[in-house]
């Protein structure tokens, strides 16, 4: 946006600065590129950790169906605890610090339900008769595991893995409510000084990296199966 | 050659048997064809030889061995395996789909690769058109040649089928058959073939087991033996009312023998000599003489009712209803 246009801006609504460039442009190393690290350190790790628990336990209960109905209902509750209330219980228990640890654990505790559910939902779309035909031609459950079924269940676990992280991304704004960094603090800190120009950019520029990292895992799923972007003519 | 030496099949929780005392034996390059009502247990029977199901009691040897004499994974390794839903696997190309069980093997590169040409040169398909392909981007029969080399990929000599041929139309289920039975004549494998279709069967088999409910074997013989004397009115009636048809479809009318044709031959019917008795008695009928005349080795032969009569045993052409297909 051009100086021009922002002064038009000005005019005509009348108030003070919407966005303060010059603060932009001063404070961008210091507090905004931390902010954007930091954001992205925690849902990266978050989303790690997360699809570290996510894929055994799913694999686990697509095998044994037993214990799929109480896996769901645990990873049910968890995500459907506010955020705000989870951050408030976290640091209330003895031992925890205020921190991106926290954060962190909040933010794996609510993308288990989608990661597990749709590395479940992968597993159970792979065709019944290719795992025969595998099973029949000698590979061992661990081949059939490893070079049938968890290929083909992949692009729906990344699919999960997509709505996991945009979630993330946004949930991850409020961690900062317990100092756990990220560019939720650029926007608490323009709420507590009255500042929105702090507020837009940390809206904005999380929005953004949703957007960017939901693009960058579709082109991922869609690298991952070749084989579908081969249809007969 | 494989033995069925009084297996039984008993599912956990269940009285009866799927497969009951089952005795048999299929001899080395035969097609041996196992086929029944739903229900029979014919496709259990074959997954019990490379143990994707384990016998309840009995035994099954191959070429002497009993089959649990090594692991379940390492004997699928040794059998080929077709299926009628195929199974390919949508991620891998059909080389890789065809190198399967050689690279499990653990085959060198370079071998896989001669190997998977060789395969799809056998089943018709033009290896630099197919070998990197999807299998979506095949059409069903072209997947089930596909799945047919890949059971034939590490030259097992024995092969699997489940109705290997059963997920496309009419037309090219017939063309696959010829072109395998063409292929059987090369690599004389033993193979076990299931179908729940009476025709099938008697095109394939070298024998044929006819299973009937509850996994009890009703008939174990040739196709001609089983249409001529079939052993029970089970299996007279899965056979069908025209076992006598049948029957003649089994022999081609150059292969009968034929009394030299005397004189003059011109007005007679003329009958191709790889036409099977069956059409040509069909023929025969329709064009409404009593004889026609079949060109063999540069002869003319004659061909009548008597001598498809005497094809048949010198019964009759409809030996259980008694009625004469030669008035």
């Amino acid at each position: 946006m051009s100086g021009q246009a922002l002064l038009l801006l000005q005019d005509l609504t009348g108030g003070p600065e919407i966005l303060d460039w010059e603060w932009l442009r001063e404070n961008f190393w210091e507090d905004i590129v931390p902010a954007i690290q930091g954001h992205i350190f925690l849902s990266f790790i978050s989303v790690a950790i997360a699809l570290a628990i996510a894929l055994p336990v799913g694999i686990l209960s697509a095998r044994f169906r037993k214990i799929y109905p109480p896996v769901t209902a645990v990873t049910g509750i968890l995500y459907s605890i506010p955020s705000l209330a989870l951050f408030s219980i976290l640091i209330s228990l003895p031992g925890v610090a205020l921190g991106p640890t926290p954060v962190i654990v909040a933010l794996v505790a609510y993308s288990l339900l989608i990661l597990i559910r749709n590395t479940v939902a992968g597993l159970d779309s792979v065709p019944p008769e290719t795992i025969d035909a595998a099973r029949g031609m000698g590979l061992t459950n661990r081949q059939i595991l490893f070079r049938v079924e968890l290929p083909l269940a992949l692009p729906i676990i990344v699919a999960g893995i997509r709505i996991a992280t945009v979630t993330i991304i946004g949930i991850a704004t409020i961690g900062a409510y317990i100092n756990g960094g990220g560019l939720g603090k650029l926007i608490f800190d323009g709420i507590n000084r009255q500042f929105p120009t702090m507020i837009i950019a940390g809206a904005v520029l999380a929005t953004v990296l949703a957007i960017l990292a939901d693009l960058l895992l579709l082109g991922l799923e869609r690298y991952l199966r070749p084989w579908a972007r081969a249809r007969r003519a | 050659m494989i033995e069925f030496k009084a297996v039984s099949k008993t599912y956990p929780g269940s009285e009866k048997p799927v497969v009951n005392d089952l005795s048999f034996e299929v001899l080395d390059g035969e097609i041996c064809v196992l086929v029944g009502p739903s229900g029979c247990g014919k496709t259990t029977s074959m997954r019990m030889i490379n143990r994707l199901i384990e016998v309840t009691e009995g035994e099954i040897l191959i070429d002497g061995d009993p089959n649990t004499a090594m692991s379940g994974t390492q004997l699928r390794r040794k059998i080929g395996y077709a299926i009628q839903q195929i199974g390919l696997f949508p991620h891998r190309t059909i080389a890789d789909n065809i190198g399967t069980v050689p690279n499990l093997l653990g085959w060198d590169k370079s071998r896989i690769k001669t190997r998977v040409d060789e395969l799809l040169d056998t089943v018709g398909l033009a290896p630099d058109d197919y070998r990197d392909r999807y299998p979506a981007e095949l059409s069903g029969g072209q997947q089930q040649r596909v799945g047919v080399a890949r059971a034939l990929a590490a030259d097992p000599p024995i092969m699997l089928m489940d109705e290997p041929f059963g997920a496309v139309d009419p037309i090219t289920r017939e063309g696959l058959q010829d072109e395998f039975l063409r292929i059987q004549q090369d690599i004389r494998k033993t193979i076990v073939f299931v179908t729940h279709d009476i025709d099938e069967a008697i095109k394939m088999g070298d024998k044929i087991a006819i299973l009937k409910q509850g996994g009890v074997l009703a008939q174990y013989d040739t196709p001609a033996n089983i249409l001529a004397q079939p052993a029970s009115e089970f299996v007279s009636s899965f056979v069908g009312g025209d076992r006598v048809l049948k029957r003649l479809s089994l022999t081609r009318v150059g292969e009968m023998d034929l009394e030299p044709a005397n004189g003059d031959t011109d007005d007679l019917l003329r009958i191709n000599e790889g036409l099977s008795v069956k059409d040509a008695l069909s023929e025969l009928i329709g064009s409404g003489y009593s004889r026609a005349v079949v060109e063999k080795d540069g002869d003319n032969r004659l061909l009548t009712f008597d001598a498809i009569e005497e094809l048949m045993g010198g019964t009759s052409v409809e030996p259980s209803n008694g009625g004469g297909a030669s008035a």
